[in-house]
C-alpha cells in the first residue's frame, strides 16, 4: 500500500522535474514574482502631483501646503486661476487641486468656519481616497492644537505600516492558490486525455490511493516552493515578522495545498480536455484569488458575496496566515481556519473519488 | 493568401470550439468576473469593526459613541471588558480597532484639561489600518468640535470641501468596473489562444499543417479569427453590464472604445499565440499564460494601485504590460470623455498598435513549418 503510494509520488515528482519549462516557471513564481510584487507595490499614495490656487495671499494657506511633502506628494505647483487648474487635472498632469478662496483666511482668523475646496481626480479613486484622508489629517492637526485632547494611537503587529512584507505575503498566497489548483488539475486531465487514466483504474490498486498520491506529489512541490519563498524572499528580503508559530503556518499551508489540489481534482473530473481545464480553472481561480479577503476585507463586501466566500478555502487560509505572521494568534484560536480548510477539502475529495475514481 | 483554404480552416476551428462547449465558457468567464468583482472589490474602508470601551459612562462619552455608531465607516459595538480581553479580540481577528475612553473624560474636558483617548488598531493590513486611523481621529475631533462653545474651548475650524471630478459620487463601481474590462479582455482571449497551437503539437495533428500547402500567415489568420470574432462580442456585453448593471457613466466616444478594445483583444490573442508557439506542452503553455496575464493584469490595471505611485521595478514592469495603456483609454472613454483630443491617448493607441504588430511578427517568426530536430 505505502509502497504503491510512494512509487506514484516519485513518478509524478520525476515527471515534474523532467519538464524543465515547468520547473523554471514554478521557481519564477515563487521567487522573483513575489519579490517584484513585494518590492514595488504600494497602495499608499506616492508622488501625488498637487496644484493649488491661492486667492488669500499666503499665510495659513502656505502653512497647510508645507505639510504636503515627499515622498507622498510632489512639491505643490501654483496656478493663477481655477480654470487653469481644472485644465491641468483634465490632462492628468495634476491629481489633486486645492483652492483657497478669498474668505478663507478671514474666516479662519475670525474663528468662523473656513472652507478649502479640493478637486480630486477620482479616476484614480484609491489615491484620491487616501490623499483626501491625508489632507483631512493635516487640517485636523491644525485645529487640534486648541483642543485638550490627545489621541493615543497604537498600531499593533505592524507598527510602521510596512506594506512591502504585506504585499509580498498576499502575492505569495495568490501564487500558492494558482499553482496548487493548476498543477494537480493538469496532472489528472493529462492522463485522462492520453487515455492512461483508464489503465490506472484497471490496475489492481485502489483508485483512491492513486488520486491521493498524485495530489500529494503536487502538494510536495507547492510546500517546497513555499519554504523557498518564506525563507529566501519573505524573511530575508522583506523582514516579514513572525509572531506566531511557524509549525502552524506549515501545517495550514499543507492542508490548504491539499484542499486546492481538491479543487484541481474537481476541475479535472468535470472537464474532458486540457482546453476545458484551462478555461474552467480560470473561472474558479480568479474569483477565489481576488475575493477571498486579500484586497477587500470580506465583511465589507456585498452580503451575498460575503456568504459565498465561506465556500472559498482561501478565505480561511488568508486570515489564518495573517493571524500567524502578524497577529501572532495562539494555536488554539486558529482552529476554525483549519476546520474550514479541512471540511472543504474533504467534500472536494469525496466528489473527486466518486467522479473519476471508477471506470464506469 | 488562399481564401478557400483559410475559410475551410476557420470553419474547422469554429466547429471545434462549439463542439467542445468552449463557446459557453468564452462568454461565461468575462461576465462572471466583472459581476463578481464589480460587487466584491471595495476601495473605501467601510464597516470596520470597532469596539469601544467606555470607562466614563457620561453624557459626553455616550454621545461620542453614538457618533461612531451612526457612521457608515464603522460597525461600532460597546462592551465593558478589560483592555487585555479587548486586545485578544483583535488578535483573533474579530475586531479591527479598540477605542478606550478614560474614566474622567467628561470632567477633564469641561475643565479644559488634557484627555487621553487610547486607540488600538490592527495593523496587519497596512493601508486599511492607516485609513481607519484617520477616520477614527476624524470622528473624535469632529465630535469634540461641536462641544467647543459649551466647554469654553477655542477652536479654529477648517472644513475640507472635496469635489471629485469625473466620478462625482466617488463610487467604487465607477473606479473599478472599467478597469475590470481591461483585466478580463487581457486574460480570457490569451488563455483561449494559448492552447490552440500547442494542443495540435501535443496531439500530433500539427503534421496536417506541416504537410498542407497552407502558408504560415494563412494558418495564423485561420487560427485566430474564430477566437477574435467570439471575443469581439464580449466588448459589447461588458459595455452593457458596465453601463446598465453598474450604472457607470459613459462620456466618451463609443467608436474609440470599440476600436481600442478590438486592438486590445488582438494583443491578448497574440500573447497567447506567442506562448502557444514557443512552448511544447499544454501544461507549460497554460501555466505561463496564467503567470503573465492574471496577476500583472490585476496589479498593473491601476484599479488598486495607481501606476504613478509604484517604485522602480514595478513601475518599469507596469509599462511592459499592455493593460496600463488600454486602461488609460478605457477610463477616459467611460469617465472623462477627452477622447482623441488628448495627446496621451493617441500616443497610447500608437503604442498598443506597435505592441500588437511586434507580438504577431514574433509569433510568425517562431512558428515552424517543419519538424524540429
Amino acid at each position: 500500500m505505502i509502497k504503491v503510494f510512494l512509487s506514484i509520488v516519485t513518478k509524478e515528482l520525476l515527471d515534474f522535474l523532467r519538464s524543465w519549462g515547468l520547473v523554471v516557471l514554478v521557481l519564477y513564481s515563487f521567487t522573483l514574482d513575489v519579490y517584484i510584487a513585494g518590492g514595488g507595490m504600494q497602495i499608499e499614495p506616492r508622488n501625488v502631483s498637487v496644484g493649488y490656487v491661492d486667492y488669500t495671499g499666503g499665510g495659513i494657506s502656505q502653512k497647510i501646503l508645507s505639510h504636503l511633502h515627499e515622498p507622498e506628494f510632489l512639491t505643490p505647483k501654483m496656478f493663477l486661476s481655477q480654470r487653469e487648474l481644472s485644465k491641468a487635472i483634465f490632462n492628468k498632469e495634476i491629481m489633486v487641486g486645492i483652492i483657497f478662496d478669498q474668505e478663507f483666511e478671514k474666516n479662519y482668523r475670525n474663528k468662523k468656519e473656513a472652507t478649502i475646496d479640493v478637486l480630486l481626480d477620482a479616476t484614480a479613486a484609491s489615491q484620491s481616497f487616501t490623499t483626501l484622508s491625508y489632507l483631512q489629517n493635516i487640517v485636523l492637526n491644525f485645529s487640534k492644537l486648541n483642543i485638550p485632547i490627545d489621541i493615543d494611537i497604537h498600531k499593533l503587529f505592524n507598527p510602521n505600516s510596512d506594506e512591502h512584507s504585506f504585499m509580498a505575503l498576499s502575492e505569495l498566497l495568490s501564487v500558492i492558490t494558482m499553482l496548487s489548483i493548476l498543477l494537480p488539475a493538469i496532472v489528472f486531465v493529462r492522463e485522462k486525455e492520453e487515455g492512461t487514466w483508464d489503465i490506472m483504474l484497471l490496475m489492481p490498486i485502489n483508485p483512491k490511493i492513486t488520486i491521493l498520491a498524485k495530489s500529494f506529489s503536487q502538494v510536495i512541490i507547492i510546500v517546497a516552493g513555499v519554504m523557498i519563498t518564506v525563507g529566501l524572499v519573505l524573511f530575508n528580503g522583506f523582514n516579514l515578522p513572525m509572531n506566531g508559530s511557524f509549525l502552524a503556518f506549515l501545517l495550514l499551508t499543507f492542508f490548504y495545498a491539499f484542499t486546492s489540489a481538491g479543487i484541481g481534482l474537481f476541475i479535472a473530473s468535470v472537464s474532458k480536455s486540457m482546453m476545458q481545464t484551462a478555461q474552467l480553472s480560470m473561472l474558479i481561480m480568479m474569483p477565489l484569488i481576488f475575493l477571498s479577503g486579500a484586497w477587500t476585507p470580506v465583511y465589507a463586501m456585498h452580503p451575498i458575496l460575503e456568504k459565498l466566500s465561506l465556500l472559498s478555502p482561501l478565505r480561511y487560509y488568508i486570515e489564518g496566515c495573517e493571524s500567524i505572521f502578524f497577529r501572532g494568534t495562539d494555536f488554539v484560536d486558529l482552529w476554525h481556519y483549519f476546520a474550514g480548510v479541512l471540511i472543504l477539502g474533504s467534500i472536494l475529495y469525496w466528489y473527486g473519488f466518486r467522479k473519476i475514481g471508477k471506470l464506469f | 493568401m488562399n481564401i478557400g483554404v483559410i475559410k475551410a480552416y476557420i470553419l474547422k476551428e469554429f466547429k471545434e470550439l462549439i463542439r467542445t462547449r468552449m463557446i459557453f465558457i468564452v462568454y461565461a468567464i468575462p461576465i462572471i468576473v466583472i459581476v463578481l468583482f464589480g460587487y466584491g472589490i471595495k476601495l473605501d474602508v467601510t464597516h470596520s469593526r470597532v469596539l469601544i470601551i467606555d470607562n466614563d459612562q457620561s453624557k459626553l462619552s455616550r454621545e461620542l459613541i453614538e457618533k461612531f455608531k451612526h457612521s457608515k465607516y464603522f460597525n461600532a459595538t460597546e462592551l465593558n471588558i478589560s483592555e487585555s480581553k479587548a486586545l485578544k479580540l483583535i488578535k483573533q481577528a474579530k475586531k479591527d480597532a479598540v477605542i478606550i475612553i478614560p474614566n474622567s473624560f467628561e470632567k477633564r474636558l469641561i475643565k479644559n484639561q488634557k484627555v487621553n483617548i487610547g486607540v488600538f488598531i490592527d495593523g496587519s493590513f497596512p493601508n486599511r489600518a492607516r485609513t481607519i486611523e484617520n477616520y477614527i481621529e476624524g470622528v473624535i475631533i469632529d465630535d469634540l468640535q461641536s462641544y467647543a462653545p459649551k466647554t469654553s474651548i477655542s477652536t479654529n475650524v477648517i472644513n475640507i470641501n472635496p469635489r471629485s471630478l469625473f466620478n462625482q459620487a466617488m463610487r467604487d463601481e465607477d473606479a473599478i468596473v472599467p478597469g475590470l474590462i481591461g483585466f478580463v479582455l487581457l486574460v480570457a482571449p490569451a488563455v483561449l489562444s494559448a492552447l490552440l497551437i500547442v494542443k495540435e503539437k501535443e496531439e500530433g495533428t500539427i503534421f496536417n499543417f506541416y504537410a498542407s500547402p497552407i502558408s504560415k500567415e494563412d494558418f495564423l489568420i485561420a487560427k485566430l479569427t474564430p477566437p477574435f470574432i467570439l471575443h469581439s462580442l464580449n466588448i459589447f456585453i461588458l459595455f452593457l453590464i458596465a453601463v446598465y448593471l453598474f450604472n457607470v457613466p459613459f462620456r466618451g466616444s463609443f467608436t474609440l472604445y470599440w476600436f481600442s478594445s478590438e486592438l486590445y483583444i488582438l494583443i491578448s490573442l497574440a500573447i497567447g499565440l506567442l506562448v502557444s508557439v514557443v512552448t511544447r506542452s499544454q501544461i507549460v503553455a497554460l501555466v505561463l499564460t496564467v503567470v503573465i496575464t492574471v496577476l500583472p493584469g490585476f496589479l498593473y490595471s491601476g484599479m488598486i494601485m495607481p501606476i504613478s505611485s509604484m517604485s522602480q521595478e514595478s513601475y518599469i514592469e507596469a509599462h511592459m504590460f499592455p493593460v496600463m495603456y488600454y486602461n488609460h483609454i478605457i477610463y477616459d472613454t467611460f469617465l472623462i470623455g477627452e477622447g482623441l483630443n488628448s495627446r496621451k491617448i493617441i500616443l497610447y493607441l500608437i503604442i498598443l498598435t506597435i505592441y500588437a504588430s511586434v507580438l504577431f511578427i514574433l509569433g510568425r517568426l517562431f512558428l515552424k513549418k517543419e519538424l524540429k530536430k
